[in-house]
């Protein structure tokens, strides 16, 4: 396996790492909530709110924008 | 333990101290060093406004930060027409993905969308629907090490380019990776639609 296929497969997995949890969240069964539940308390607080908009509008800059 | 004429002690004067320090929210420091950061890596317009961002936070952070209720402030227009929302994001996203990667036009149609956010963000004083249970612990925590071991692993792999600005096809960034995708009129659409829809999700939390 090469460099680049090893780290392809370090980022799959921890995006299925990603998705087991939310649907372990979904569950009822665990005390792991829902990714959106997470962000919704991050939210709650006004600079929690300012500072994940300015992460998304961060995320648009660094792929489309100077 | 040493005493003061006064009486207290030096561990109660220590922490008063403290106390007394003032308190940066570390919202605040995470986007000012981001910003300082991607200043460094040569990346102009991301630090300004993230660095912008930081200060203007900063400047209203002794308003009330927590919210109770929910009110119109965050409601967009489209609450009751959200094909007219989604029409709107696929025109955005099409018009703006025939721009050029990194150019002024793409440049401009990406900030545009991303002010309104933010100064929905900065506006909004109430937060839609009651207010959320607290994260757990073990939740907390398999999250964070979720978004922690990728940002570690991203930070490897850009230490591991040859320059910051260089691309390493054995040891790619997120970024990397896309570059095929993003090259094409068809995948830029593609992201910047997942991009805007993220960013109305999070409008309406």
């Amino acid at each position: 396996m090469s460099s680049h296929d090893a780290t392809v497969a370090v980022y799959a997995l921890i995006a299925l790492v990603g998705l087991v949890l939310e649907v372990m969240s979904r569950t009822g069964r665990t005390e792991i909530p829902p990714l959106g539940t997470v962000l919704t308390r991050i939210m709650h607080t006004r600079s929690g709110r300012i500072g994940v908009m300015a992460g998304w509008m961060w995320l648009g800059l660094h792929y489309f924008a100077k | 333990m040493n005493k003061g004429t006064d009486g207290f002690d030096e561990k109660h004067r220590e922490g008063t101290r403290r106390s007394t320090l003032p308190k940066i929210d570390p919202v605040i420091i995470i986007l000012a060093l981001a910003g300082l950061f991607d200043g460094l890596a040569g990346n102009p317009v991301h630090a300004i406004l993230l660095i912008a961002v930081a200060l203007l936070l900063a400047s209203n952070v002794d308003l009330p930060v927590l919210v109770e209720e929910r009110t119109e402030a965050v409601a967009g227009p489209d609450d009751g027409h959200p094909f007219v929302a989604v029409m709107i994001a696929v025109v955005y996203a099409v018009a703006v993905g025939a721009f050029e990667r990194y150019s002024w036009p793409a440049t401009v149609a990406v900030i545009a969308p991303g002010v309104v956010g933010l100064l929905m963000a900065f506006r909004a004083t109430h937060s839609p629907g009651p207010e959320p249970r607290p994260i757990g612990r073990h939740g907390a925590i398999a999250w964070a090490s979720l978004f922690v071991a990728l940002g570690i692993f991203e930070l490897v792999n850009l230490l591991l380019q040859p320059d910051l600005a260089t691309g390493s096809y054995a040891h790619p960034t997120l970024s990397t990776l896309l570059d095929p995708v993003l090259a094409l009129h068809t995948g830029r659409s593609v992201l910047l639609f997942v991009w805007l829809t993220l960013g109305w999700y999070l409008v309406k939390r």
